[in-house]
């Protein structure tokens, strides 16, 4: 999904200790990827910039760069080595409490002290990626999850999380020169504006403060600029994580809690405090590794793989990926590191399996099952018509279903008529794509307007879906196949394009009649209501001059529009 | 030699000017030519280039003769007089009448060019015709002028054409010599330049040529066969004049294939041709079918506003089919029988019925599903979708895709590779493949198909993977079951030679005529 912009250099000092360290070719740099379904779309030799897109939308901790050095590095030391802040569990000096009255705002947070690493230009080029990657797709722009970075030694704790009214507090936000209040961040900052509609209806807002009454910022929007600017030589971090879906707040913290840890700070926990209980209490310490562990039968990963895999090789494979493992009479106990949540079915740790196996290890095995290959009915019917017009000299076109109701309507001259109702978009991005096209007449008309420097004359036809509304239908539109017809020249005459649909319908097998119609996009009096057994099936006529002079056509056109599936449902089944 | 090959070619023109040559010697010029054909000079002309080009004509003789003509003043001096009579006139008038002319008064009065009235007058008094007296004065004697009468003459034979100069009298040709165009007196009535005179014989061949015309019956000779010639028979009588089969052929319009839909055509033979049976469906999709069977959260990023096209009117599908509804908003909430965690959120039912325009040929494969489908069962679908995507070179908001499932009690990881292989080398023809892990929400493993084309070098050929058995299940399949797509918009544009998206439907007649299928 995302993609992010990693130094190549900062990976390789996240591979490996600095008397260690090795430059990596990119050759191998895209074998690694791999291994975390990355691509690299650009390598800039200069600057060493990598761009790099990670596939998998259930996997934030890889969108940055400490995740996929991660990753790799796991692989190559054969197993995840413990993270020490886990280790001394409920010890928590540093505290944040939660005040009433969260859980109908923004409930959840999470927080975190780094100490001990000084921020490096890559390093913090990856701190703000990683907080606007996280916030915006796995935070849902900011809705579910939204994250603050903070200057710790400038924070007095205990930190509170509470809600204000809008004019009741102020500071001087990131970006900004002056002191503002939070109703004035809503309506002046540009940040206030962009995501200022997760808080509408509020009339108290989140704000956090520390123990000196001092404003750290104003979750989701924006930080303090006083204290949550972070810059490069800092070496004492404060991180925080509110949103509205705890596990998703705690998984967000414990990410920033292993990177940080993996460029060498140490992580002290924060003891946050909730008025109520919640999931997981009332006081919850984080960063907190929430992965339960999941027994899978052996069995089932080889039967899903096609290969015969020992225990041993299961257990390793999981290890090098980073789960905590161990195997007892053929079922395998996998646990997720603290940084990953997305075990859903044990499908996934089949695929993690292969992935850390590779997939170059599986061959290939055709499968062997017999089946009967076809066609659909009115595929089949929608082949023989377009064989018949090329038959009779007619070139085909394709043409977008997607168009707008200028074409398919209004210059059809079908505005405010039973012909004119289409299927319309509601989320509209241009108008020349807005609404399904209910006939094909006008995706003739479109090439015939483009093409008057093409000789003549002009046969053309486009056999292909339209959508047709139908409010008895339970998706309020039929899906059909539609056979359009045109033909165009100085002396284009009726008679022409009817000679056409009666050798059409002669193969079809079936009487027709030509009933008179007023239709509006064609001359009164030439136009007809196609019927076959007495049903209504298309239309025919000469296009009346009203209409090609809306299109800008200097020529007569006559047309025909038949409806295929309908017909379909006329023919009998062939024998 | 056998001439007839040549006789069959020769034009009608040019068997009339050959034939007036007779069986042999005779040498006729241009003239003679177009008294003894009766054809036109100008078609006279054409028959004898043609002729020579041949070689069954030879130029016999080519002289050179003066010929003289008249020239925008001497068809003047025809219409009205030339300066020599008009003073005789007017000296005559004056001798008559006893009226004083001088030589001042004809430039004075009548306007006349001093040049004109020293030379006539000076060749008038030669001829006796006028006397100069005392004082200056012009008078008539009575007597004829010879050179005004040439002078008419030559006007007026002149007037009807051009003539050689040799075929007028001594007294004549000195006349036309004192009055012809030359450097520094251009204005003169007459002008005089060389003109080529030809005449022609027949060549040996033409000889052999004239002679098998005149042998042989003398057949008339049509350009078009027609029924009544087959009718009748009388196409024994007629000679077909052979026609210039090099010419290019002028251009028609052509009945055919749109390229793009036989590309199309021929990737659904080649999945037909495998054991895929079709499977269709509806360019208008609930989110139901379209997403949430397909075990995509509704919070999913894909599921923005921003990424499907939403309907208008109605918004929402009247209903969304049981069980199917309730056992995936199960699947969703906390896996139910899945075996899966489900994603753990509250699932709206009203937002499962929401209509969108389909945005992945997927949803043709979840219907499938829950249509009982046959196992061991392959299908595969050629689906429109949309998406929001601003349009561009690379995107198009309206597009195929090609996708498919196989289902079977024995599939596995591995089968899915040889299933990719196989489409590898069937679609592709790329006998070297990569697989590299994917991600995609329905899937799991899932797996992206790289290939070596032979011309195209390394490119994605598509995506395939196992269903999660969140999408499975509770559409009531217990078989496992392959899902696998195609991008082949690149193989297409590649193959007819185009560089934007945008021209696979292009509205340019021209271009679609003449873009080439793929033999």
């Amino acid at each position: 999904m995302p993609t992010i912009s990693i130094f190549k250099a900062d990976l390789e000092s996240l591979l490996d200790s600095e008397q260690k360290r090795r430059a990596i070719s990119i050759e191998d740099l895209e074998n690694w990827l791999l291994l975390v379904k990355g691509e690299l779309k650009s390598h800039n030799p200069d600057t060493g910039e990598l761009r790099v897109e990670l596939q998998d939308s259930n996997r934030p901790d890889l969108w940055c760069c400490e995740g996929i050095a991660r990753q790799i590095r796991i692989k190559r030391k054969g197993k995840l080595k413990p993270y020490p802040f886990l280790a001394k569990k409920a010890q928590a000096p540093l505290r944040l409490t939660v005040a009433q009255g969260m859980e109908q705002v923004r409930p959840y947070v999470a927080a975190c002290a780094a100490r001990g690493y000084r921020v490096t230009e890559d390093g913090l080029a990856q701190l703000i990626q990683t907080q606007e990657k996280l916030a915006d797709i796995f935070g849902h722009k900011r809705k579910t999850v939204s994250i603050g970075l903070y200057q710790l030694q400038k924070i007095q704790f205990p930190v509170t999380y509470e809600l204000v009214k809008p004019d009741d507090a102020r500071f001087t936000p990131l970006g900004m020169e002056t002191v503002m209040t939070l109703s004035e961040i809503l309506m002046i900052h540009p940040k206030g504006l962009e995501h200022g509609y997760i808080l509408a209806g509020q009339s108290r807002l989140p704000i956090l403060r520390d123990a000196g009454n001092q404003p750290l910022s104003f979750p989701p929007i924006i930080n303090s600029r006083e204290i949550g600017e972070v810059r490069v030589g800092d070496n004492e971090l404060f991180v925080e994580v509110t949103g509205t879906d705890l596990s998703m707040v705690v998984l967000t913290l414990n990410i920033f809690a292993v990177n940080l840890a993996d460029r060498g700070a140490t992580i002290e926990p924060v003891e946050v405090q909730y008025p109520k209980g919640t999931a997981l209490g009332k006081r919850v310490v984080t960063p907190q590794d929430l992965g339960k562990s999941r027994a899978i039968k052996i069995e089932t990963i080889r039967g899903a793989l096609g290969q015969e895999l020992s225990e041993k090789t299961v257990k390793q494979a999981l290890e090098t990926y980073g789960y905590d493992v161990s195997v007892e009479k053929g079922t395998v106990k996998a646990k997720l590191p603290l940084y990953r949540q997305d075990l859903l079915h044990a499908m996934d740790v089949v695929e993690d399996v292969a992935m850390s196996c590779g997939y170059g290890t599986f061959a290939p095995e055709m499968p062997v099952q017999f089946t009967v290959g076809g066609l659909s009915r009115i595929e089949q019917i929608s082949d023989r018509a377009r064989e018949l017009m090329v038959g009779l000299g007619f070139q085909e076109i394709i043409s977008n279903i997607l168009g707008s109701p200028e074409q398919y309507r209004d210059a059809m001259c079908l505005a405010e008529t039973e012909w004119g109702s289409m299927v319309e978009v509601d989320n509209v991005m241009s108008l020349s794509f807005s609404c399904l096209r209910q006939w094909m007449v006008p995706s003739l008309l479109r090439v015939e307007a483009a093409s008057n420097r093409a000789f003549y004359p002009h046969r053309l036809f486009e056999a292909g879906e339209v959508a047709i509304p139908d409010p008895t239908h339970e998706l309020g539109s039929r899906t059909e196949i539609v056979l359009g017809a045109m033909i165009a020249h100085a002396t284009a005459h009726f008679s022409e394009i009817h000679s056409c649909l009666e050798v059409l319908l002669y193969h079809a097998g079936k009487e027709y009649s030509l009933e008179p119609v007023q239709h509006p996009s064609f001359l009164d009096g030439r136009a007809g209501r196609i019927l076959v057994a007495e049903r209504p099936v298309g239309v025919i006529g000469e296009v009346h001059p009203e209409v090609l002079e809306r299109w800008q056509i200097a020529v007569p056109v006559v047309a025909f529009d038949m409806n295929l599936s309908q017909l379909s449902d006329l023919l009998t089944a062939p024998p | 030699m056998d001439k007839s090959a040549l006789i069959d070619g020769l034009h009608p023109l040019e068997i009339k000017a050959l034939t007036a040559f007779g069986s042999g010697g005779s040498i006729l010029s241009t003239e003679q030519l177009v008294a003894a054909t009766g054809l036109e000079s100008s078609q006279l002309s054409m028959a004898v280039e043609w002729l020579l080009a041949k070689q069954l004509l030879l130029v016999t003789s080519e002289t050179v003769a003066p010929l003289v003509s008249l020239t925008p003043l001497g068809e003047t001096y025809f219409e009205r007089y030339a300066p020599v009579e008009h003073i005789l006139s007017i000296a005559r008038d004056a001798s008559s009448t006893g009226k004083r002319l001088t030589i001042s008064d004809l430039y004075a009065k009548e306007g006349l060019d001093p040049v004109d009235v020293s030379k006539a007058v000076g060749r008038l008094k030669k001829e006796g015709v006028l006397l100069i007296v005392q004082g200056g004065c012009l008078e008539s004697t009575g007597r004829p002028s010879p050179s005004a009468e040439a002078m008419r003459t030559l006007l007026r034979e002149l007037h009807e054409g051009p003539r050689e100069v040799g075929g007028f009298p001594e007294a004549f040709r000195q006349l036309i010599q004192e009055h012809a165009v030359r450097r520094g007196s251009t204005r003169e009535p007459f002008r005089v330049e060389d003109r080529v005179v030809r005449s022609y014989g027949l060549s040996p061949d033409g000889v052999a040529v004239a002679g098998q015309l005149a042998a042989q019956p003398t057949l008339e000779e049509v350009s078009q066969l027609s029924p009544e010639l087959l009718k009748d028979r009388s196409w024994r009588t007629k000679r077909f004049r052979k026609y210039t089969i090099s010419l290019r052929a002028p251009r028609i319009g052509t009945g055919k294939k749109h390229p793009y839909r036989e590309f199309l055509d021929a990737v659904k033979a080649k999945l037909v041709s495998m054991g895929f049976q079709e499977m269709r469906g509806s360019l208008v999709e609930t989110e139901f079918w379209n997403m949430d069977a397909l075990f995509m959260p509704q919070f999913h990023p894909a599921r923005d506003i921003h990424d499907v096209y939403f309907v208008k009117q109605p918004t929402h599908a009247a209903r969304v089919a049981e069980p199917f509804l309730s056992r995936v908003t199960i699947a969703h909430q906390n896996g139910g029988s899945t075996g899966s965690t489900g994603w753990g959120y509250t699932f709206n039912r009203e937002r499962a019925k929401r209509l969108v325009l389909r945005s992945q040929g997927t949803a043709v494969s979840s219907r499938t599903l829950a249509a009982n489908p046959s196992v061991p069962g392959k299908y595969f679908s050629i689906a429109r979708c949309f998406r929001y995507d601003q349009v561009d070179a690379t995107h198009a908001t309206d597009f195929f895709q090609v996708e498919g499932i196989v289902l079977s009690e024995n599939i596995n990881f591995r089968t899915l590779l040889g299933l990719l292989n196989l489409f590898a080398r069937e679609v592709a023809h790329a006998k070297e493949v990569k697989f590299v892990p994917a991600y995609f929400p329905f899937t799991e493993p899932s797996v992206e198909l790289h290939v070596r084309h032979p011309k195209l070098g390394w490119m994605e050929l598509g995506g395939a993977g196992l269903f999660r058995p969140e999408v499975t299940l509770p559409l009531g399949v217990t078989a496992p079951v392959i899902a696998w797509g195609l991008g082949l918009d690149r193989m297409a544009m590649i193959a007819l030679g185009i560089h934007d998206i945008r021209e696979l439907f292009t509205d340019n007649l021209e271009l679609i005529r003449t873009t080439r299928g793929v033999f």
